[in-house]
């Protein structure tokens, strides 16, 4: 049974909880606002947001719950990457300031996450910050969109850099960067609609979180914030500890640019070493594969790469559905130490471009939970799928368009359970946009969204099953697509077979078809063109020929498998009254196991 | 008239019967039967009939509030479900938004994946596809193969079949005669369309809100049948009326149809209850806080008008249900919440509960939990002898232990760990209230907190303070408010239509057609009812947002024929109440008309109100002293306090606290620095600030 830490923090128990529970409410609040008032459908369907206040110290007191994972959690980088730009121009920040800042190399997790942060100021003194980060629909890049854009050959063609931009000055509007700002991005409406959104959220943040200082006094809310932090510390270390002290290593791999004929851009490995040592581990990414210097697939170590370390640990190690729900702050990272050698993929070095680095950092996600799976066998899954999205554009009569699919990916089998179908996976939680919405206001038609069949992967506790899904364009236009994983399928664990590559086709109208690989720059379109987008299974977990035979036969039942493969990959054998014929299945598994 | 309501909740079935020509109200209460509540609905009502010589014929209404559909998806039995969909979307039921519910979780359920409304081999694809934007057929229904799908069906022993389409919310041809081959078919069949149920765009929503339907209908139908067979068999000739989530009643061939508009119906009379209970003293705008053993269901009335979710915000069990429900904030808040430290060393409580059973360590049923309930009892805010008007028994000494206990590994006194028990508890729920109010432009400060439940009038005075809300209203039966309620409610259907439509666009000629088409739909169900056109009273909202956004706000606009100056207005209050609830406006921004509301009502007998006696006198009423525990500016103060029966005390008297209010389904805790009155209307009214 837990007690309460001795009492070095000079708080109590209650207080603490209290101030914990305002804290977490004002995130929440920045959250909900900030996704109920922006434009584009990234934001308020996809959730691709994140809010968080900020002690004055740069460490994260509460995050609001509602944004995605990747959001959230580079925040504290965001302000230190401020504050080092800042201090090297030699300038301050003011009370009513709103700094905009999207800087990967300082902080940012790449730069269509724009950040707004509010300073919070009580009696002339910085006391926190609020801050908002969402991915905006174009940030200025040399092609449409925010996504897609794989063929940049530097930061600066990845769009407009904002470091430590006060958009607001002692409360005053900078109207000069706004009209620049207006007019080197599209769609600035929405862009700057949505920024809005984000300014209004950060300052009720700042509002309410100076609130609960006038309530309680600073010293006490510091002190609420070091329990806060302690106790999440605790969490972690207490989970580090019960694992043996080892090394723990696993690889995964990236396509890269497959039709490219540069070696050096193609089948790069992530490797991952785990060194668990007493409470703390070091997560070593020695090994992976050098940067790409000019292709923007490289993970900034602060913003990507600390993120998705974090956040996968956290999900194995102090997993929700196990352990309850667990804020994230910076407690959590305390007893984390990250190394990657500098000019690799997983720390590059200025300017090599970034815009692309989320389906690499789902790759380096995968590796950690296959690491761990040398120690927590019952507490990881399969490889999972990867999954990334694509940009679609246009000119139609209304004026330009944007919409932005992002792709599912899904998860290996897990101990007791098969892998989870279709969704988001690891360190990014976003939503797709429901078909009736895409239809009513974009020249597209989705002309088929499904479970692939056919194609699971076989395991004690199979792979889950990707989606497949068809896009008719009704005009005209383009897409970019930001993908991973035709080349590599997700891996399969303790004797589960891997899973299976996603691909991508495009239909011409007149019929014929062309293969695509997983990152194409803008390409055009035609009406009555489409686009086929199959997205990768994720991998077993254990012996298929362990697994139930009753769960084998619902998924022939299920048409997730056929009965041909219930037999060939299972050892199960299925009558033509769809039963299985138990004596059959025992002799078959008998006698491949013999 | 004689009505009765009826509320079955977890553990009790409540009753509430009234006589409005004779001016009398009774109450009462029996143990529910979960097998089936219908036996402890008819046993309630034939005690209550016994007890207070009611002859069951005379009575002319039953209102009755049900946890059927509810219980069948929380516990995920329901019938064997089918869904007949569009070809080419076989498993937008599966897929949902591709969104996991946990970001930080390997191990976690997917509720539509891992419990599924209609498993995948019953969810068949036929040809037919609509296109936006006002459903034109791209592919005609394939009316054999759903003929084909139907007969597959009915030989594989599905009992309710979901008909989903895409875009059907635009046009509804396809699933409606979809729906007529099915029943031409297979007639045994349970068949829901879901254009009928939810007829709005976003389509993992709507068609989970119809496989719900479908999964729960052939069980709700079963329930509907015996109650009414029951009553019947009792001797009752009543109507009988079931709540609905919207917090208007229907009858019972309505709730048939779409059992899934009866999900929150027990929280949804609650909300009713505390705004009769407040309408009373002639306070009106209200924050209901319903507070039981597991969890505080929290509401916001204004002027008699209750919030209304907004359709993404409705969820039962982690599926998303896109219905008319009123806006009811839940959190897992109680007298059974469990205090506990978490494995970080943090000093929480819920939202685990330790519920009835084992229930409270003070409840003497094996609790070993430290709970509010027994932090109470540590503070001598419940008396041990006189819970539940001493119809139960607490034990004392049981909460003293598990407090100490948990004082102990806190390194706290015991004193000081049941108070913080009642302080982190109490935070939970006005940040739960906050969220509903302050976060969306509305201040508690003009408010009264209504709190009822069992549990409501202990926590209300503290929960008020922290909210600055000047006053608590407990209503006269606390504990039975919700089916009070049944008797505040009136017949309402709710009509909705995806419109689409931009302001600088509008065509107001399709408006006025659409309103019109839907006022035409409402008086049809009425007439089914047997309710006239010149009874019925409509609202109508428009669900309207910046073109964009994602998220809308309903805001009112007015009846008959609408002309440009009166869209106008109401894209005024558009904007302000945007400003309001978010902070800030986007005054230039074209606004999108996403969904045209209608909603029509037509009163039925109500209770009224009550008939109070001339009261007592607080010498009568004083049933002890004692002590009891409140935190002041400087720490912990041990009071002497006075204990009164509320049926004893005198009205219009005013009395300061510290006071504790004993009553037979509640206790109410009046703090130091509030003053309580009995009222004439039957409620106690908390005052802060000593006035």
């Amino acid at each position: 049974m837990a007690t309460a830490p001795a009492s070095s923090n000079e708080i109590d128990p209650v207080t603490a909880s209290v101030i914990h529970g305002a804290l977490e409410s004002i995130a929440i609040e920045m959250g909900f606002k900030l996704m109920r008032m922006s434009y584009s459908s990234i934001i308020r369907e996809s959730e691709d947001f994140g809010a968080a206040l900020i002690d004055a110290e740069g460490r994260q007191l509460s995050e609001a719950k509602q944004s995605t994972p990747l959001q959230s959690g580079p925040i504290p980088g965001y302000i230190r990457g401020i504050w080092r730009q800042l201090e090297a121009r030699g300038e301050t920040i003011e009370p009513g300031d709103v700094i905009m800042h999207n800087d990967a190399y300082a902080g940012a997790s790449h730069g269509p996450d724009v950040a707004f942060v509010v300073p919070a100021f009580q009696e002339g003194r910085i006391v926190g910050y609020a801050a908002t980060t969402a991915h905006h629909l174009d940030i200025g890049a040399h092609t449409p969109g925010s996504g897609g854009i794989v063929d940049a050959i530097d930061t600066y063609a990845e769009g407009l850099q904002f470091q430590a931009i006060k958009v607001y000055e002692k409360g005053r509007p900078n109207h000069q960067v706004w009209n620049m700002l207006r007019s080197n991005i599209r769609l600035p409406d929405l862009v700057v609609g949505d920024m809005e959104a984000q300014i209004a959220a950060a300052r009720i943040g700042a509002e309410a979180y100076l609130g609960v200082i006038e309530r309680y006094g600073l010293a006490t809310v510091e002190a609420a914030g070091n329990a806060l932090y302690d106790s999440s510390e605790r969490r972690m270390r207490a989970a580090i500890a019960a694992l043996p002290d080892g090394d723990y290593s696993a690889t995964t791999h990236i396509d890269g640019f497959l039709d490219d004929p540069d070696p050096r851009r193609r089948d790069l490995a992530i490797k991952v070493t785990i060194k668990v040592r007493g409470d703390e581990m070091t997560v070593d990414l020695t090994g992976t594969a050098d940067q790409v210097p000019d292709r923007p697939i490289n993970m900034p170590l602060e913003g990507t790469v600390d993120c998705a370390v974090w956040l996968s640990l956290r999900s194995v190690l102090l997993d929700s559905a196990v352990h309850g729900e667990i804020q994230q702050n910076s407690g959590l990272t305390r007893p984390i130490h990250i190394v990657a050698p500098e000019g690799s993929l997983a720390n590059p070095t200025f300017p090599a471009p970034v815009i692309a680095r989320f389906c690499p950092g789902i790759e380096l996600s995968n590796a950690i939970v296959q690491a761990l799976s040398q120690v927590v066998p019952e507490q990881v899954c399969g490889g999972c799928a990867n999954g990334g999205g694509m940009i679609f554009t246009g000119s139609g009569k209304n004026g330009m368009w944007v919409h932005v699919d992002l792709f599912s990916g899904s998860y290996g089998g897990r101990y007791g359970r098969d892998g989870m179908d279709a969704v988001d996976v690891l360190y990014a939680n976003t939503r797709n946009n429901p078909i009736e919405d895409i239809e009513s206001h974009v020249p597209l038609r989705i002309m088929r969204y499904e479970l692939r069949e056919n194609v699971a992967a076989p395991g004690k506790w199979r792979g889950g099953v990707g989606s497949i899904k068809e896009t008719l364009f009704l005009e005209d236009g383009g897409a970019s697509v930001e993908s991973e994983g035709h080349k590599y399928p997700p891996a399969g664990l303790f004797g589960g077979s891997a899973g299976r590559t996603s691909s991508l086709l495009h239909i011409k109208a007149d019929g014929s078809r062309v293969d695509l690989p997983s990152k194409v720059p803008y390409r055009g379109f035609k009406a009555g063109d489409r686009l086929v987008a199959t997205r990768g299974c994720g991998g077993g977990y254990g012996k298929a020929l362990d697994r139930n035979p009753a769960d084998v036969l619902d998924d022939v039942l299920d048409e997730y498998i056929s009965a041909e493969q219930a037999l060939a990959d299972y050892g199960v054998v299925i009558t033509d009254k769809l039963m299985v014929d138990g004596a059959a299945t025992a002799a078959e598994r008998q006698r491949r196991a013999g | 008239m004689k009505l009765i309501g009826v509320d079955v909740g977890g553990t009790f079935t409540d009753l509430v019967y009234t006589d409005t020509d004779e001016h009398r109200t009774q109450i009462h209460k029996v143990a529910t039967t979960p097998e089936d509540p219908s036996i402890g609905v008819i046993t309630g009502i034939e005690e209550l009939c016994r007890a207070h010589a009611i002859e069951p014929g005379e009575i002319d209404h039953v209102y009755h509030s049900t946890t059927i559909a509810t219980n069948a998806v929380l516990e995920y039995r329901g019938a064997r479900t089918g869904v007949i969909t569009s070809q080419g979307y076989r498993d937008i039921l599966h897929i949902g938004r591709h969104q996991r519910p946990q970001h930080y979780s390997i191990m976690q359920e997917i509720p539509w994946q891992d419990r599924p409304l209609a498993r995948r081999r019953f969810r068949r694809t036929v040809p037919e596809r609509l296109i936006p934007p006002l459903g034109e057929v791209l592919v005609p229904l394939d009316e054999d193969a759903v003929r084909h799908v139907a007969r597959q069906f009915r030989d594989e022993g599905v009992e309710s079949i979901a008909i989903c389409f895409l875009f059907s919310y635009l046009n509804p041809a396809h699933e409606n005669r979809a729906r007529d081959i099915v029943q031409e078919e297979y007639p045994e069949a349970f068949v829901t369309t879901s254009a009928t149920v939810s007829p709005q765009f976003r389509e993992f929503e709507r068609f989970t809100t119809a496989a719900m339907n479908a999964f729960i209908g052939p069980k709700v139908r079963y329930y509907v049948d015996q109650l009414d067979h029951r009553l019947r068999e009792g001797g009752l000739k009543a109507d009988l009326h079931i709540m609905r989530s919207n917090g208007g009643i229907a009858t019972p061939e309505q709730v048939v149809d779409t059992p899934v508009l009866t999900l929150l119906s027990g929280p949804a009379a609650g909300v009713l209850g505390g705004a009769w209970a407040g309408a009373l003293s002639d306070r009106h705008r209200l924050i209901t806080f319903d507070v039981g053993g597991t969890s505080a269901d929290i509401g916001v009335v204004v002027d008699g008008r209750l919030g209304e979710a907004s359709a993404r915000d409705t969820w039962i069990a982690g599926y998303p249900v896109m219905v008319p429900m009123i806006d009811i904030h839940t959190i897992g808040a109680g007298g059974g919440s469990i205090a506990h430290i978490d494995p970080g060393g943090a000093f929480r409580v819920g939202p685990q509960s330790a519920g009835s059973r084992p229930g409270p360590a003070a409840y003497g049923r094996g609790g070993t939990e430290p709970t509010v309930t027994d932090a109470n009892v540590v503070l001598g805010r419940l008396d041990a002898g006189n819970f539940l008007g001493g119809a139960m028994s607490l034990d004392a000494d049981a909460s003293h232990a598990v407090i100490g206990e948990l004082a102990g590994r806190l390194g706290l006194a015991k004193l000081e760990a049941a108070e913080g028990v009642i302080t982190i508890l109490n935070a939970n729920m006005a940040n739960a209230i906050r969220s509903r109010t302050v976060q969306k432009g509305i201040d508690p400060r003009e408010f009264a907190l209504v709190a009822f439940g069992g549990a409501g009038p202990l926590h209300g005075a503290e929960v008020a303070a922290m909210l600055a809300i000047p006053e608590v209203i407990v209503p006269p039966h606390p504990g039975i408010t919700s089916a009070v309620g049944m008797l505040t409610t009136e017949l309402k259907y709710d009509t909705i239509k995806t419109a689409f439509q931009v302001s600088s666009e509008l065509d107001l000629d399709r408006m006025n057609a659409d309103f019109a088409g839907m006022e035409a739909e409402i008086l049809r169900q009425f007439e089914t009812d047997g309710v006239a056109e010149g009874e019925v009273d409509f609202a109508r909202f428009l669900d309207l947002r910046y073109v964009g956004q994602g998220y809308e706000l309903r805001i009112p606009v007015s009846v008959g024929a609408i002309a440009r100056a009166t869209i106008e207005e109401t894209l005024a209050a558009f904007h302000r109440q945007h400003e309001a609830e978010y902070g800030h406006a986007f005054p230039d921004t074209p606004i999108e008309i996403v969904n045209l509301r209608t909603i029509g009502t037509s009163p039925t007998p109500q209770i009224e109100k009550p008939v109070v006696n001339q009261g007592g006198s607080l010498e009568a009423a004083l049933v002890k002293v004692d002590r009891t525990v409140f935190r002041g500016d400087d720490g912990l103060v041990d009071h002497e306090t006075r204990f009164y029966r509320r049926d004893r005390l005198p009205l219009d008297q005013p009395v300061a606290g510290p006071a504790i209010i004993l009553q037979t389904d509640s206790t109410t805790v009046v703090p130091p620095g509030w003053t309580f009155v009995a009222d004439r209307h039957g409620n106690l009214i908390l005052t802060s600030g000593g006035r």
